[in-house]
Order: structure tokens, then C-alpha cells, then sequence
């Protein structure tokens, strides 16, 4: 057996222990009254396993971590797969530290999901180490990386803590305008998350079943000189293909419940032959996420968010503000350290200048104002708490696009950590 | 309408203090009656809170708002977002119409964006101008705030006014049985092996820690200035240079502008073998090494194109140039930036060959860059009558060179000597061992024969591959000087030194008197009230009174 197998041995052992973790957590809390026990000891007691398990879990996370290292030859930060899962690692260790100051199993009920999602999502990527190309063949990939990442990290246990405070806080009792907008966005929070999970689901269940479609691209471009260059691109769907690239051909495609041609092409302004590939994934997402929402919301019998409710009782929205703000205020030092000083001074090495305005670094750069902003709004009078929830759960989804749709959807520079 | 703002302590407070400088009694009725007091600069009146504000102070009184700081924050952001929607001008490195490429790639919003002048977000003036007004802020919010701050917290009264503790975020009372002058002391003592510093006023009591983490956003913010001040100064032109050069291998070149000189003695280009590679990536070509073998002269003498000698150069630094491992000297940077594989011929040495005796003689030296004008091969003198560097035909089917680089290079030679009449043989040569090049050459010295010209005795041979030398590959390199980087570096590590102090690391103070028996104390921090209120409950309970740190909390009991 050779370190990559080991390694990836103890990725799996991993995500089983974090899902464990976060089913313990969810008895710790949804347990507590059941009947013939104490509500609180039966808190303290399951919340005690999930957070040992949690343990466990992380330290899979690391073995997995430093095999690959070991096996791969280079720090494992350096494409997708390994960024994401870095980053899971990394919101654990946050998770660890924060939960060690404030010692709340609601904060490991929320984090804990979070980092399964997005291990799982890190698997959707091809796994293979990759040698290093030359321009991430640098010490400062481990440092840059390692700490950019740790920062988001504690932006992660930020919303995980606000989006407890917003459950926590949101009134169903209201019918007012306002309130019925209260809940129904913080439901949405809840659906986006469920959309994420529906496009997990799609992807491992067609990939389970073997699922293949393949399109040939032919683009034609003209090139400085005048000379017409025709390009011919093939891409492999493994989703079925709702929307096809547009103006591309079917080479082969299964056949997924009778449906045996492509329904849609992509419209013209998406001319890249992945951009079609990209759309349908959406559709897939959007598609088995209503799916498993409306599922959810029939075992439920109403919204998510006020069948979560009542199980937050017992902490105080001052608390989770507290908790929340606290994560952020950890983090903000660390991510400017590495995702803006660690990150200019190794463009200025690899790259000969040290901001180049390349569309990773503006996104790192509004992350980091985006926080700013957060950090000067706190000290107004009224944007403590649900406000300050609020800003805390988009700085998330500005961090998420940050790492992950520049990628998608922007290429540039940081183009080779792509999927 | 003149204020009155001298307090009940007697203590006179400038206008717009909140709470009084010195017993710490709320002097602003507006303020909301039972929640906690707010504690930002201590309450202390800043300059841009003075009556009667004339344009200075209106000017100073926008750029203090912190309002006005978020406003310019979310406006940076938001501009900084729409540039990231397509590429900017400055990624492409030739781009000579940049309307009709945006409008011919983007379509309809393509054109929008360039005529919004979005594709040069970050050199338009609103968004430079949007920085330096952030600059602005920093500095007048700064030196608004920061002095009051300073102020407040050199004279700090221990005995303070009891609405001020009563109104802290952490608070306490109760009646209290032990002896106070001793409680005092044992409660001090408590604080102390926490590390705070306490002074006593009777039986009143101030402790304090982490005074320095108030200094960290001040410091934070100087450094800032000092970054975006650097950033500005990268636009003084004796300050920056960006240029790129693109050098041959065996080659020297003078870096525009300046007296430096740089050879690209080997270009090396590793692509990474399929063992190495996993299975999905077997049969590409996944690279693995750039690097030029660089060497670095001055011109010591005969530098400015002097028409009779090369110029002298003495070698000053060498390092092989890879990515992530540039060439420095004297504050110029070299970077590996790309390369070209293009064969092109530095030096070749020919041999003359007579066909009709089958003799051979030479072999001369013909280098591509400034032939010489004549040379010798045995018996015969070759004047060289014409040079294309790189050949071409043109519209008529002349002879012409397309560029002034060697890709393609052909020379015409007038062979005089011995047997030959007094005129000389004109014939063509092209170095290239292309089979193309082969054909041309044949035919134009064909052509050359018909027109008398030449007999067609003549032709040139290279024999062997070390009469050849050549370049295989084209590096570029980056050319940099940045004189403003080292403050670059030097404000983002101060900004980095006040995150790391305001954030990990919180200001701690704690008030308390006892009145007649009864106990009061307020606690105030500016983040993390969690970890005062466990440190003061952990306190009161060494003292004797037991309490949970949780009921200190006076938003919570209040609402």
C-alpha cells in the first residue's frame, strides 16, 4: 500500500466521521426531549461524542492531508480537489478553536454539515495529484494557500454561527410584511443550501450509474495575421444533457429515461464549448435540489426554518452574535495576511508585479472590503445582531464566489485551479 | 444657543462630549435611557463634533464619518466587482482597437462596457478617485478620533459617576457583608494575577488591561496610508519601468533605457515525462521547467551606438531565471515571461564549393547579425551585395525582407578571384537546411544564370553541424524596476502589525465602588464581552461572591 492509498483510505474515513459528527450533534440537540432523560446532561453527553468524533474525523482529515503530501511530492493545495478539500480541514480547525472558546454543540450542528458538503463537493473534482507546473512550483504556494484558506476558514464558522442566529431569531409567529420577509429569505438560505446538496446528489448518482454524453465543438476564430483557425472541442457531459453546447454535435449520449437527444442548446453568448456543460449542471442542481426541497418540506409540514426553530431555544441570540463576530474578527487578520500580503509579495515573484487587478485578486479584494465594511458597520449603533447576521452569511457567499465561481465563471491567472 | 457642558463633578467637557472626561456621568439626554452606555473613544468629543463648523471643518466633518468610510468602502467594492466582468484592456498585451474587440467578443454588452469605460476600470479617475478619498478617510478619521482617544484614557478617574457603571455591558451589584477597604484589596489582587493593572481611590476600584490593542486600527490604518501613498508613487515614471525584451539564445541585449546589457546564454524548456504524470494526463505536454541561463553586464565604455566600436561590457550578476526565480540587481528585475520556439540561425560557416572541379574551400564565417562586408574562401573574395533577413517576395516578385528579424535570412554574394571575369558570379544563399529555402535559392541563382550573372559554377555547403550554430528558442523576459515596492512592503506590515493588536488582543477595563455596604461594578471591553465577563465572575467568585458570568450581561437582564 503506497501513501496515496492510505491517503485516500483516510479521506473517506473522514467524510463517514463527519457525517457521524454531524448526526450526533443533531441528537445532542433534537434528542433533548425525548422522553425519560435530562435535557441537559443528554446536551452535554451526545454533544461530548459528536465533538470526539469530530476529532477523529480531523484527524483522518490530516493523515489524509500529509500522505498526499508525501505521496504527491507537493504541498496538496494546488487544483481544485485539493483546495476544497483543504479548505474543509481548515473550517474544522476553526470549528475546534472557536468551539473551544464558547463550548455550543449548535455551532457543531451547522459547521459540521457545512464541512461535509463541501468535502463533498471537493470529490466532484478529478482527484489525481498533478505535478506542478512552474508557475505554483514555489514554497510560497504552502504559505499563501495554507493561510488564505485558514482565514476563510473562520469566515465559514462566521455563517455557520450567524445562520444559527437567524434561525434563531426569525418570528413565524409574524404575519406582517415585514417578518414574512424575514422568513422567507432565511428560508432561502436554507433552499440555497439544499440546491448545493441536489447538485452533489445529481452529479454522485449519474456518476454511480455510469452516466456518459460526449459533444464535438468545431469554432472557428480569426487571428491577427488574418488567418481563420478552426478549433474542434469535444466535451464530455456526466450529467444527461438538458442544454447542449451550442452549435455542437452529438457524438454518443446514453439514453436517460427515454431521453435520447439533447432538449435545448445553450444560447449563442455562451460560445465556450464548457460554458453548455456548466449550464446543464445548473439546471441538474436547481432541478434535484426542488426535488429533494419539496421532499423535505413534505416530511416537515412547513418551512425548514421554522421546523429548525424551536430546537435553538435554549442560546442566545447574543451569544451567536457574539460567536459570530468573534470568528470573523479571528479571521480578518489571518485572511488579509494571506490572501492579500502573503499573495502580493508571491505575484511579485512569480508574476513580476504584486496586484495585478486579475480577477482573483479583485475578488480576494472584495472579500476583504466586503469584511471591512462588516468590522465599521458594527461599530453603528443597530447593526449589531440580525443585521450583522445578514452581512455575515453574504460575506460567505462573497468568499464562495471568491474561491469558486471566479473559476467557474471568470477565468483568469488563477485559471489552472479550475474544474 | 451655548451649551453648557461643565459637569456635576465639576470637570468642564469640550462640546459634543458624551460622557464626561472625568467621572464617566452621560451628559448627552438624548442618549437612550436604559440600555448600555456607548463606549466608542470613551465618549470624548472629537474636532468634528465643534460648533459652527466653517468649509475646513465641513470638509473634515465628511471625511470623519465612518458613515462616509462604509460608503466609500461599498463603492470600491462594487466598482472593483463590475471590472471583473470582462477582461480589462491591460491583459491584453496588443490590443490596437479595443471598441471593436470588446464589441466583436462580448456583443452588445461588450460595447456598453467599453463605452462605460469598464474594460479600464482600474485606471479610470472615478475609481482612483474613490482610493484617494479612502486614503482621506483613513487619515481624518484617524487623527478625529485617535486624540480624544488618547486623551480619555490618560486621565482616567477610578471613582466613576454610578449611572456610568450601572450602565456598562457587564455590571454587577449587590449588597456586600465583608470589610471594603480589604474586599477591595483582595479583589485587586485577583485582577493583578489576571494580568490587569489596578489603582484604588478608597473603595473604589480601576483595573485595566490591553490598553495597546485601542492603537491597533490607528495602526492599521497608517499603514494603509503608507500602502496606498506607495501605491501612488509607482506612478512617478523615474520609479517604474515595465518592459519586455525578447532575447535569442547566444544573444545580448541592451535593455532599453537603461546601461544594462543581458545574454541568454541557454533556454531550457522541461515537460514533465509520462511516468510522472497521472493517468488522465499521460501524453500531454504538462510543463515542467522554464528557465533562461541569464547573464547581466554594464556597458563600460563605447555605450551610446558608437558607429566604429561595440560597446565594452563587464558581466555584473548571473542566475538562471526561472519562473518564480528572478534576476535582481540594484533594484532591476528580470522575470521569465514566456518563450518561442523558433529556430534561428546565429552563425553558420559555410564552404565555397566549385562544382566543376569539385574543390572545396573555406570555411568563412558568415554571422546572421552584421555580416561582414567582405570574406575570404581560398583563392576567391565574397562582397556581400545584399541582405534579407528574412525573405520574402513581394507584390511584383521582387526580393524583400518582411521583418528585421533573422527568421528567414538569405544573402547575395559577388564571388571575384581567380578564372573569374572582372565583374565577379552573383549568387544567393540561404543558411536555412529547409527544402523550401532549397528551391528558391535554386531557382533565383537559375534565374541569376539566364541573366549572366552567374555560370552556375558555384555553391555553398555547410558540411558538418558544428559549422552550425544556432538559437532554438526565443525567451521573453520582464523587464521591472519598481522603486516604490520596499514601502509597499513596509505598509502592509505595519497594517498587518494593528490588525494583529486590535484583534487579538481586546482593552479591558473594569470600575467599582462600594457605597455603604453595597457593591457596584461595571466591566467594559470593545470585543469579546464573553471573556470578560468570565474573567470578572471567575474574580468575584475567588472573592466570595458567587456568580454565574452570564447574568453580568446587562443587555440580556435588560431585555
Amino acid at each position: 500500500m503506497n501513501w496515496l492509498d492510505i491517503s485516500s483510505t483516510a479521506f473517506i474515513i473522514a467524510f463517514f466521521l463527519y457525517c457521524a459528527a454531524f448526526i450526533f450533534y443533531a441528537v445532542a440537540i433534537g434528542g433533548k426531549r425525548w422522553s425519560n432523560r435530562d435535557p441537559e446532561a443528554h446536551n452535554r453527553r451526545w454533544g461530548r461524542i459528536a465533538f470526539a468524533t469530530a476529532i477523529l474525523g480531523w484527524a483522518a482529515h490530516l493523515t489524509f492531508f500529509f500522505t498526499r503530501w508525501a505521496g504527491g511530492g507537493h504541498i496538496p493545495t494546488s487544483n481544485m480537489y485539493e483546495f476544497m478539500t483543504f479548505l474543509a480541514m481548515a473550517i474544522m480547525f476553526a470549528f475546534i478553536i472557536v468551539h473551544l472558546i464558547y463550548k455550543n454543540n449548535l455551532l457543531g450542528a451547522f459547521a459540521l454539515p457545512l464541512v461535509v458538503i463541501i468535502v463533498a463537493y471537493a470529490s466532484v473534482f478529478p482527484s489525481e495529484v498533478q505535478p506542478l507546473i512552474p508557475a505554483l512550483n514555489n514554497y510560497w504556494l504552502k504559505i499563501h494557500v495554507t493561510t488564505a484558506a485558514t482565514g476563510e476558514a473562520f469566515f465559514a464558522v462566521g455563517f455557520a454561527a450567524a445562520l444559527v442566529q437567524l434561525l434563531r431569531v426569525v418570528d413565524f409567529s409574524r404575519t406582517d410584511k415585514k417578518g414574512r420577509r424575514e422568513q422567507r429569505w432565511t428560508e432561502f438560505v436554507l433552499f440555497f443550501m439544499v440546491i448545493i446538496v441536489g447538485f452533489l446528489v445529481a452529479v454522485f448518482g449519474f456518476r454511480a450509474g455510469g452516466y456518459e454524453a460526449k459533444f464535438q465543438q468545431e469554432s472557428v476564430s480569426i487571428d491577427q495575421q488574418g488567418v481563420e483557425h478552426s478549433k474542434v472541442q469535444t466535451v464530455e457531459y456526466g450529467l444527461p444533457p438538458i442544454v447542449k453546447p451550442y452549435n455542437s454535435e452529438k457524438l454518443s449520449m446514453d439514453a436517460f429515461l427515454g431521453m435520447k437527444e439533447p432538449l435545448f442548446e445553450a444560447p449563442s453568448w455562451m460560445n465556450g464549448v464548457n460554458a453548455g456543460r456548466k449550464l446543464n449542471t445548473v439546471i441538474w442542481s436547481v432541478l434535484s435540489g426542488l426535488i429533494l426541497y419539496a421532499v423535505l418540506r413534505l416530511i416537515s409540514r412547513k418551512p425548514l426554518a421554522a421546523r429548525i426553530h424551536p430546537y435553538l431555544g435554549d442560546i442566545d441570540p447574543e451569544d451567536l452574535d457574539e460567536i459570530s463576530y468573534r470568528a470573523i474578527a479571528i479571521g480578518f487578520p489571518i485572511f488579509t495576511l494571506g490572501a492579500l500580503i502573503f499573495a502580493m509579495i508571491w505575484a511579485q515573484i512569480a508574476w513580476s508585479r504584486f496586484w495585478g487587478w486579475d480577477p482573483k485578486e479583485v475578488w480576494a479584494l472584495i472579500t476583504w472590503l466586503f469584511y471591512s465594511a462588516y468590522l465599521h458597520l458594527r461599530l453603528s449603533r443597530g447593526w449589531q445582531g440580525t443585521r450583522s447576521a445578514w452581512l455575515a452569511v453574504i460575506g460567505f457567499l462573497v468568499v464562495l464566489f471568491t474561491l469558486i465561481g471566479v473559476n467557474l465563471v471568470i477565468a483568469g491567472l488563477h485559471s489552472y485551479a479550475g474544474a | 444657543m451655548i451649551k453648557n457642558t461643565k459637569c456635576e463633578c465639576g470637570h468642564q467637557n469640550p462640546v459634543g462630549t458624551v460622557l464626561c472626561e472625568s467621572c464617566g456621568k452621560p451628559l448627552d439626554p438624548d442618549l437612550p435611557l436604559d440600555s448600555p452606555l456607548e463606549m466608542r473613544y470613551d465618549g470624548a468629543a472629537r474636532r468634528s463634533q465643534k460648533a459652527n463648523p466653517a468649509v475646513i471643518d465641513r470638509i473634515w466633518n465628511f471625511f470623519s464619518s465612518v458613515k462616509i468610510a462604509i460608503y466609500l468602502i461599498v463603492l470600491t467594492l462594487i466598482g472593483a466587482a463590475l471590472g471583473t466582468i470582462y477582461p480589462q484592456e491591460s491583459t491584453f498585451i496588443n490590443l490596437d482597437d479595443p471598441g471593436k474587440y470588446y464589441k466583436e467578443t462580448y456583443g452588445t454588452w461588450g460595447t456598453v462596457y467599453h463605452a462605460l469605460g469598464l474594460s479600464r476600470t482600474y485606471e479610470s479617475w472615478w475609481f482612483i478617485g474613490l482610493l484617494v478619498m479612502i486614503g482621506t478617510s483613513l487619515v481624518i478619521c484617524s487623527l478625529d478620533r485617535v486624540l480624544p482617544l488618547y486623551k480619555a484614557l490618560s486621565k482616567q478617574q477610578v471613582r466613576k459617576h454610578q449611572t456610568f457603571i450601572d450602565r456598562q455591558q457587564t455590571v454587577y451589584a449587590s449588597e456586600l457583608a465583608a470589610e471594603p477597604n480589604e474586599w477591595i484589596e483582595r479583589f485587586g489582587k485577583q485582577l493583578k494575577r489576571k494580568r490587569y493593572k489596578v489603582w484604588t481611590d478608597g473603595t473604589a476600584l480601576l483595573a485595566e488591561k490591553n490598553r495597546f490593542s485601542r492603537w491597533g486600527p490607528y495602526i492599521n490604518h497608517i499603514g494603509l496610508i503608507i500602502f496606498l501613498l506607495a501605491v501612488l508613487g509607482r506612478g512617478v515614471p523615474a520609479w517604474h519601468m515595465d518592459k519586455y525584451i525578447g532575447v535569442d539564445e547566444h544573444q545580448t541585449v541592451q535593455i532599453p533605457n537603461t546601461n544594462y546589457y543581458v545574454q541568454n546564454e541557454k533556454f531550457t524548456v522541461e515537460y514533465y515525462k509520462d511516468e510522472e504524470l497521472p493517468d488522465k494526463l499521460k501524453g500531454t505536454n504538462r510543463a515542467k521547467l522554464y528557465r533562461t541561463d541569464a547573464k547581466l553586464y554594464t556597458c563600460t565604455k563605447y555605450c551610446n551606438d558608437d558607429p566604429l566600436h561595440e560597446p565594452e561590457l563587464k558581466e555584473v550578476e548571473a542566475h538562471a531565471i526561472e519562473v518564480n526565480s528572478p534576476l535582481s540587481y540594484k533594484g532591476l528585475n528580470l522575470y521569465q515571461y514566456n518563450y518561442e520556439e523558433r529556430v534561428r540561425l546565429i552563425e553558420v560557416k559555410p564552404m565555397l564549393v566549385d562544382s566543376t572541379t569539385g574543390e572545396s574551400y573555406g570555411p568563412f564565417d558568415l554571422p546572421m547579425n552584421d555580416p561582414p562586408p567582405s570574406v575570404e574562401a581560398g583563392p576567391y573574395k565574397l562582397t556581400l551585395s545584399a541582405v534579407f533577413p528574412d525573405f520574402g517576395l513581394d507584390a511584383q516578385g521582387r526580393p524583400m525582407t518582411k521583418t528585421r528579424d533573422p527568421n528567414n535570412p538569405a544573402f547575395v554574394f559577388v564571388v571575384t578571384g581567380p578564372g573569374l571575369n572582372e565583374k565577379g558570379e552573383m549568387y544567393i544563399y540561404f543558411p536555412m537546411p529547409s527544402g523550401d529555402d532549397k528551391a528558391v535559392q535554386k531557382q533565383i541563382n537559375d534565374s541569376f544564370k539566364k541573366l549572366g550573372s552567374n555560370t552556375g559554377r558555384f555553391s555553398f555547403q555547410v558540411g558538418k553541424m558544428e559549422n552550425v550554430s544556432f538559437s532554438q528558442y526565443t525567451t521573453y523576459l520582464n523587464v521591472r524596476v519598481d522603486r516604490a515596492m520596499p514601502y509597499v512592503w513596509v505598509g502592509a506590515t505595519i497594517s498587518m502589525i494593528g490588525l494583529v493588536m486590535g484583534f487579538y488582543w481586546q482593552h479591558r477595563r473594569i470600575w467599582l465602588r462600594i457605597d455603604d455596604g453595597r457593591l457596584s461594578l461595571g466591566a467594559h471591553t470593545n470585543k469579546n464581552t464573553y471573556g470578560i465577563r468570565s474573567e470578572v465572575a471567575s474574580a468575584l467568585g475567588k472573592c466570595g461572591v458567587a456568580v454565574e458570568p452570564k447574568t453580568l450581561d446587562n443587555r440580556r437582564s435588560s431585555s
